[in-house]
């Protein structure tokens, strides 16, 4: 059977301390910032947003909100515009994968892309001399000129499945398979799991009325819930206002 | 053979359809694509044999628990460990990439005298000359350590000082260890009793303490929830990530903090909030407090009520002010779970160093001392780093080891509620180029014993105490353990003792007044645990490649 990989991320416990931005950019090999870089141009397949209810004083309000790949089900953007194949659904899995050896680097998945979740190598990775050395090998590093973006630490996948394999199993523990982001959280604010098993914590979590998904109108059958019970977030999501531009979710 | 104008046509057509039907183009297009993805620069990760080992990180004095995955015997992965009782799993933002900084460009590599490349010999022989024109003076900012006892017995026998440069977390014990005449890392704080914390600006979930001790406890009893099992109510003048998450925020006037609790501490007295006590209600009346707040009687009446609706209840400061301290003797928070707690018998107390170290001749700062401490003294000073933080902090820089490449022990972190001891495992070899201070000081006296040896005697007496559990792949009581060798073993591969809880003793406080109030000190976040000379390169994603952090204000990162 099939497994549709998701997340649940509480809004309500995340703290924005970023653990899951550093842990992931570990995780896969993402090289440090170039000198050049800004928040436009860097690398930051999971990236937390600070959002605002734009309230002075006292009754002012914050979160944080992890945006990362949403692993749209359904007419996925990114796959239909890709001129290479590039981009493909793992119909195993339901992790929305990329291939760097494919990418030409035209961008069209980043200009597809709803949630802003694609990023752009403009410089060759490099980190300090020696450093190297303490890179994950098994992840590739990838080249200048390539699309990248989070693929739910698909090594680690493929790392579980040899281990079931290994075993005789065809089916993979649940817990040889979290990604680093889950991982790192320090709250448990992101719950891992496949939202295709009824049972699993993932899928009953995901069908709380506290639940939501970004642009969901949209049709792209996101994997990636968010859960809050405070209203002015479900406000500023039902808005479609979780954009960077815009007063409300400031980048700050 | 004639060529006609046909044949050209023809042949031209077929051109056309060729280009048009063949792979070539195409996969010429592919091709270009996969080449300019393998040039030699590119790194590539290191190949061979994949372990994972357990250790403890010695960023910062938290002691955290980790899982440090090695590739051909490098660190390519750290991660929390779940089963370790203080931090559950969770790690500081840095704790994730701090693989990195043992090849930071800032690694020291070289001893330096004043700007220019010296020798390890020039070093000693300079301390020795030092030593011997006057008194000398080791500093170190961790004591409870191997390390720290065989710096301590140099400095008694070598007719020397040895002083304590306390974090944060343990100035703000220090007014009750003053108070009470116990040493300040005797105390800590009985969070996991409490049921409501009032945090006077405390950066309680971004790096407080152990990192992932009260994050794990707010997610579990508090996070998202209107009428939490554990009350956080953070004091605070602006919206923090603390204040954003706390259960109720109170933005006051910055600097108010003594006089709100000495406000509050009215309230509680005069309203028979608490149960009636010694000591003298402070001077600052309510009318006071609401001028130096900003806030309203009435908000600080409620304040009050709703701080006692749910005990225990204790409150939290960040520096060493003692109103904060006294307002937990109003609220009866010292000495109960809950509260203010002792957590061993230790009577031994840390001298803390004088802002001005005049008098000595030589100073020498242990690798643990945060680069912003300038002693400004009229001394030669030795400084142990393993980075250089820019900057004349010292007349001799010395290249200590880096990220686990020295064996080191963590005595219990500041402010947790029980004693603690573990081992940080040195993973990676230790550069021929670097000396830890007890290396260099035996080298001057060879009668100083190895940490080892100091380690050893530490994990002996906790064998012979037969008290506490260790926590490893498996929970084993101490009194379980065949050997010390056994306990030490476990200890060296990750695991950390915990001592057994102590019934929290009523303290017979000898506060009679109300203190005055000495400067506000707001705690930053999480670099300011560790206040490090530089950040893991991957720290850019949180200040560069996005904005969730400043930028640090340091230039050296």
């Amino acid at each position: 059977m099939s497994a549709r990989y998701g997340m649940v991320i509480d809004l309500d416990r995340c703290t924005g301390c970023g653990a899951c931005m550093v842990a992931c950019a570990a995780e896969n090999n993402v090289p440090p910032a170039h000198s050049r870089a800004t928040a436009r141009t860097g690398i930051t397949p999971m990236l937390v947003r600070r959002l605002s209810n734009g309230t002075p004083g006292a009754d002012a309000r914050e979160a944080f909100i992890p945006i990362t790949c949403m692993q749209c089900g359904h007419e996925t953007p990114c796959v239909s515009v890709c001129p290479q194949q590039a981009v493909e659904v793992d119909k195993a899995t339901g992790i929305v994968l990329q291939m760097p050896q494919r990418c030409l680097g035209c961008r069209y998945c980043m200009t597809a892309c709803p949630y802003h979740a694609r990023y752009f190598n403009w410089w060759d990775p490099q980190w300090p001399p020696g450093m190297e050395q303490t890179l994950n090998p098994g992840v590739s590093v990838r080249m200048r000129g390539v699309v990248e973006k989070c693929n739910l630490c698909h090594a680690r996948y493929h790392a579980a499945t040899e281990k079931a394999a290994g075993a005789g199993e065809t089916q993979i523990d649940p817990l040889d398979y979290v990604p680093a982001c889950v991982e790192a959280c320090p709250t448990v604010a992101i719950l891992f799991g496949d939202l295709a098993d009824p049972s699993d914590p993932v899928s009953i979590a995901a069908d709380s009325p506290d639940c939501f998904r970004l642009l969901a109108q949209i049709g792209t059958d996101p994997k990636i819930h968010y859960k809050t019970t405070q209203d002015w977030i479900r406000a500023l999501a039902d808005r479609n206002s979780l954009r960077s531009h815009s007063p409300e979710a400031q980048h700050v | 053979m004639t060529f006609s104008r046909r044949d050209l046509f023809i042949g031209g057509a077929g051109i056309a359809a060729g280009i048009a039907f063949t792979p070539v183009p195409w996969k010429l297009l592919g091709d270009v694509s996969i080449w300019t993805q393998n040039w030699p620069w590119i790194p590539q990760p290191s190949r061979g044999p994949v372990e994972s080992k357990r250790s403890v990180c010695t960023l910062c004095a938290a002691g955290c628990g980790i899982r440090v995955r090695m590739a051909a015997g490098w660190p390519v992965g750290i991660s929390g460990v779940a089963t370790n009782p203080i931090t559950k799993g969770a790690l500081c933002p840095l704790a994730f990439a701090a693989q990195q900084l043992n090849f930071h460009p800032q690694r020291l590599r070289a001893v330096r005298h004043r700007g220019r490349t010296a020798s390890w010999n020039d070093a000693q022989a300079a301390f020795q000359k030092a030593c011997q024109d006057g008194p000398l003076l080791i500093v170190d900012s961790r004591p409870g350590r191997a390390a720290s006892s065989i710096l301590q017995a140099f400095a008694a026998t070598h007719s020397g000082d040895y002083r304590v440069l306390l974090g944060q977390d343990s100035q703000a014990l220090a007014p009750y260890a003053a108070w009470n005449g116990v040493a300040t890392s005797a105390l800590g704080y009985d969070l996991e009793n409490a049921r409501t914390i009032v945090s006077f600006g405390v950066s309680l979930l971004d790096g407080w303490g152990t990192p992932g001790r009260f994050t794990r406890l707010w997610s579990e009893k508090a996070a998202g929830r209107s009428d939490p099992e554990l009350r956080l109510m953070q004091i605070e003048p602006s919206l923090s990530r603390t204040a954003a998450r706390a259960w109720r925020w109170t933005a006051i006037r910055p600097g108010s903090d003594a006089a709100l609790a000495a406000g509050l501490a009215h309230v509680l007295i005069e309203e028979h909030l608490v149960n009636p006590h010694q000591l003298v209600p402070p001077q600052t009346s309510l009318i006071d407090a609401v001028a130096q707040t900003g806030l309203s009687a009435e908000t600080i009446r409620a304040l009050a009520h709703t701080m006692v609706q749910r005990r225990p209840v204790v409150a939290l400061a960040c520096g060493s002010d003692p109103t904060i301290a006294a307002l937990n003797v109003v609220l009866g928070a010292v000495g109960t779970s809950g509260g203010v707690v002792l957590r061993s018998n230790s009577r031994v107390l840390e001298i803390p160093v004088e802002p001005s170290t005049k008098g000595y001749s030589a100073v020498l700062l242990d690798d643990t001392i945060p680069w912003g401490f300038d002693p400004q003294p009229n001394a030669e000073v030795f400084r142990f780093a393993a980075w250089d933080g820019g900057g004349n902090q010292g007349d001799w820089l010395l290249p200590a080891p880096g990220f686990l490449e020295a064996l080191t022990d963590v005595p219990a972190a500041p402010a947790l509620n029980a004693e603690t001891y573990s081992i940080a495992q040195n993973l990676l070899p230790q550069p021929e180029q670097v000396k830890t201070p007890v290396q260099f000081l035996a080298q001057i006296d060879s009668t100083l014993p190895p940490v080892e040896k100091a380690i050893q005697a530490r994990c002996q007496e906790i064998f012979h105490a037969k008290r506490g559990v260790v926590f490893g792949e498996q929970v084993v009581a101490v009194a379980n353990f065949e050997s010390t060798a056994k306990l030490e073993e476990q200890l060296r591969n990750g695991a950390v003792w915990v001592g057994e809880p102590r019934h929290p003793a009523p303290w017979k406080c000898a506060l009679q007044q109300w203190p005055s109030a000495t400067s506000p000190w707001h705690s930053a976040d999480w670099s300011a645990a560790w206040d490090p000379v530089v950040l893991p390169p991957l720290a850019t994603k949180l200040y560069q490649e996005s904005d969730l952090r400043e930028a640090p204000a340091r230039s050296n990162t």
